[in-house]
């Protein structure tokens, strides 16, 4: 455990020290703007506009650190030859995969609280009430972020960092258009019904983290909404780390 | 697990590995076939070889960054395949990439974790191994600001923050100053003089001859020879370097024994087979020549070296020669 907080420790320096978290100066600036300008709209209106500008770009942003610094968590280490000294040392292939995740899961957890500390700060600037579903959402787009976080280390246990990022973003894309590939029947009606499902299931459904327009449209978000997404990440992410370790643990570091 | 204080640091027997070749991997490369090989404790062994000899990838395999498709060793006692040894020994790679958004005081920290040291003993090794590779006054600066030098300093302080009994250096040498490798040969014999083993690999041949007890020589992924260096090197004087003057080019033609000639100005350098020595100087004094000096010569491992790579490639296993 102490090698995987190690290696964790070790990630989110990388990420702080590569200036991954400036993205937040970037957040700030649009959360004021965004503030200055809607004052000009109705109090409900403005808030609607805000927490949806506001839960986008933690997206966005999120998404962005998500795919692009996971896709170079082993496959750049193996590029740089950074990996070999500590894999010669008591160092495990699976508590080094496994504190690359902690470690970028730790630096979304930051910018994504950050963010939404910024978030309630603007929503506050416009007199808006607290609105603890807000939170809701947040926590779900966490989970997301995690999910995208395990299928670009996947990616980069397998193959070049460019490849990765090919792979992640098809899977990731793939993720927010689910519905379609479930009703692929309907734009391909060759495809067999065994495929539109196997590809639906194995795709991950990245709709059923969006609690974005419920949460902006002041829809209630129950708790076991929560807890069945909660328990659909921890497999998908469980899955797929077992199978970036198992790829991982077998190959060849040339 | 317990594991056996005495035998060998390190033992391979059979260990072969084979790359794939062609876009659908369908070929295979051999990288390094059927290598049995022992380094006794205590000993620094050289291990020699041209580029594309198979050096690194026994490295790797050793440990574990490859797959084996045959063969096994075994580390300190220890399969190589375990984990067990990791904490006794101490590798540094060729041409090291180190992160360079850290110091080297990081990262030695972050290696230290690693190995499972508590956070004063890291800093009192850290500080140790940053003095004795010379880089204590850029503890603290960022690794980005490295010469390739400073880096395989660090990766040498690195490689010993463990004090392993074991040590691994893939090309200790390479991007160092004569300061440099200064450092790392006093580094390399006070870990002999502390009984601690030393397995490296090199081109410098002049740095093998006067480090190591023993080399192994290694050509297309095949040992050729290991062993003492008084044992492989022909210990007997080769030929004689003779240097003499007011010599004719007539004469010389005429002297038994004289493998090679070459004029220096107004003298002469001879090489010449020792049995003739006495007939040649004779052959001079006699036609008015003087003979200056008399050098015998002795094979280095460099020439040692070259004989071996110049020589035609041995068949490899089910070829015929």
């Amino acid at each position: 455990m102490k090698r995987i907080l190690a290696v964790a420790a070790n990630t989110y320096r990388e990420t702080v020290r590569e200036r991954v978290l400036y993205n937040l100066v970037l957040f700030a600036v649009l959360m004021t703007v965004s503030g200055l300008l809607m004052k000009q709209l109705s109090i409900r209106q403005d808030e609607r506009i805000i927490k949806d500008i506001g839960l986008a770009a933690m997206e966005l942003f999120g998404t962005l650190i998500a795919v692009f610094m996971g896709v170079g968590l082993v496959s750049k280490e193996i590029e740089r030859r950074s990996l070999y000294p500590l894999l010669a040392k008591p160092l495990g292939r699976s508590e080094f995969i496994l504190g690359k995740f902690a470690g970028l899961g730790f630096t979304l957890l930051v910018n994504v609280a950050v963010m939404t500390a910024g978030l309630y700060l603007t929503l506050a600037a416009t007199h808006a009430a607290f609105d603890p579903n807000l939170l809701k959402a947040v926590y779900a787009l966490f989970l997301a972020l995690l999910l995208v976080v395990a299928l670009a280390l996947l990616f980069s246990a397998l193959s070049s960092s460019l490849l990765a990022a090919v792979g992640t973003v098809i899977l990731v894309v793939a993720g927010h258009f689910s519905d379609i590939i479930r009703n692929m029947r309907q734009v391909a009606p060759g495809t067999p019904d065994w495929l539109a499902h196997a590809l639906y299931y194995a795709v991950p459904n990245f709709r059923s983290f969006d609690l974005k327009s419920r949460v902006v449209h002041f829809d209630p978000v129950a708790f076991s909404d929560l807890g069945w997404i909660t328990l659909y990440a921890a497999a998908y992410v469980g899955v797929v780390l077992g199978l970036a370790l198992t790829v991982f643990r077998s190959r060849d570091l040339l | 697990m317990s594991t056996p204080a005495a035998g060998p640091a390190l033992e391979t027997s059979g260990l072969s590995k084979s790359y794939p070749t062609g876009a659908l991997h369908r070929g295979r490369r051999p990288a390094l076939e059927e290598l049995t090989l022992t380094v006794s404790r205590g000993e620094v062994f050289g291990y020699l070889g041209p580029n594309g000899a198979g050096k690194t990838t026994t490295l790797k395999l050793l440990l574990g960054l490859l797959r084996a498709d045959r063969g096994s060793a075994r580390v300190l006692g220890v399969p190589h395949t375990e984990r067990a040894w990791r904490h006794r020994t101490g590798y540094l790679p060729e041409n090291p990439y180190l992160y360079d958004y850290l110091t080297p005081q990081e990262y030695l920290d972050y290696a230290g974790r690693l190995f499972g040291m508590p956070a004063a003993e890291r800093r009192e090794r850290s500080r140790q191994m940053l003095e004795r590779v010379g880089l204590a006054e850029s503890a603290r600066v960022p690794m980005r600001r490295f010469s390739k030098g400073m880096l395989q300093r660090a990766g040498l302080a690195q490689a010993l923050l463990n004090d392993p009994e074991l040590v691994f250096l893939d090309e200790p040498m390479s991007g160092l100053d004569p300061i440099g490798r200064h450092m790392v040969k006093e580094v390399i014999l006070g870990l002999r003089s502390r009984g601690r083993t030393v397995f490296f690999s090199t081109h410098i041949l002049s740095d093998a001859e006067s480090l190591c007890d023993r080399v192994a020589l290694l050509r297309d992924g095949r040992l050729v020879t290991v062993g003492r260096l008084d044992e492989i090197l022909r210990i007997d004087v080769s030929h004689l370097e003779l240097l003499a003057s007011g010599v004719d080019a007539g004469v010389l033609d005429r002297l038994p024994g004289l493998k090679a000639r070459r004029a220096l100005g107004e003298r002469w350098s001879l090489e010449v087979e020792e049995k003739s020595l006495g007939p040649v100087v004779t052959a001079i004094q006699q036609t008015g020549g003087r003979v200056l000096s008399v050098q015998p010569v002795r094979e280095s491992l460099e020439d040692y070296f070259v004989r071996q790579m110049g020589a035609k490639a041995a068949p490899r296993p089910g070829e015929t020669a």
